[in-house]
């Protein structure tokens, strides 16, 4: 958990490989067994042209970078708003990360409001928005 | 948990789709972490619970044949933390049905509440139809 918080500071980067196992674990673990992400006869007959990863797997990465840098802060406080661009697919590598863009403080309670993105291998957005975390800060 | 499906012509703004509970068991848990290549921290990660309300979602709407729901925009606060062991009770409601030319979108809110009824996390997914 990170001990300052700072307007510019970078957070990340998680990086992750994506694998069909991968897609096959998160199905089982989250009971969402859409054949879009785990039936490669299917997808392939899609829009799509092959399996893809959960958007909710790429969250996560996202939310685990955010508990690195802020703990309990994020989970019981922690704001969220993500937008899926595009499919992360098995073979892709994954790198979160993101910027805090500013701090502000309600009530006596200090925030941080970041701007994150999810990035491919070949630095395509996969998922971008933006996150809100109390931290333990002193800004007026 | 519940298993009802619910045809997407009977989905109206304010339709509430059937109740999921969950218990978030240690094992639950674990299996979640590895898949997401994750680490403990002794509570519930609050996009496992989300990840529970989205797969009750998906069960609960039965969809035209041959339909991708693609996931498109996830909104989320996570109010409170959730010790493992806990149970909780997703509750997902149609918020918007909009119909945009081949292209159906739905924004589902979704309310998560712990066994004492209190919210530990709520959100709004936005679910894009293309025909």
């Amino acid at each position: 958990m990170l001990t300052e918080i700072k307007e510019g500071m970078t957070l990340g980067p998680v990086a992750k490989h994506i694998t069909q196992e991968t897609i096959n674990l998160y199905a089982e673990a989250s009971g969402d067994c859409n054949p879009i992400h785990v039936d490669e006869a299917f997808a392939a007959k899609t829009p799509f042209g092959g399996t893809i990863a959960h958007g909710m797997l790429n969250l996560a990465y996202v939310s685990e970078m955010m508990t690195s840098a802020f703990g309990e802060n994020w989970l019981s406080g922690g704001k969220l708003r993500a937008k899926f661009k595009e499919s992360a697919r098995p073979g892709d590598s994954l790198s979160v990360s993101a910027e805090v863009i500013s701090l502000e403080k309600r009530d006596g309670v200090s925030y941080a409001n970041c701007s994150f993105e999810c990035r491919n291998q070949k630095g395509e957005i996969i998922v971008a928005g933006e996150t809100t975390a109390k931290f333990a800060g002193d800004k007026e | 948990m519940q298993d009802k499906s619910v045809s997407y012509a009977e989905l109206a703004p304010g339709y509430e789709l059937p109740s999921a509970t969950y218990e978030l068991s240690e094992a639950l848990v674990s299996k979640y972490l590895r898949a997401v290549d994750g680490s403990g921290d002794g509570f519930v990660p609050p996009l496992a619970i989300t990840a529970c309300a989205i797969a009750a979602m998906a069960r609960s709407l039965s969809l035209p044949p041959d339909t991708v729901a693609i996931h498109a925009s996830q909104d989320l606060e996570f109010l409170k933390l959730v010790p493992i062991g806990a149970t909780v009770e997703c509750r997902i409601k149609v918020a918007q049905k909009i119909e945009r030319g081949r292209m159906s979108m739905l924004i589902m809110e979704l309310e998560i509440l712990d066994r004492g009824g209190e919210r530990v996390q709520t959100g709004k997914a936005t679910i894009a139809l293309p025909s």
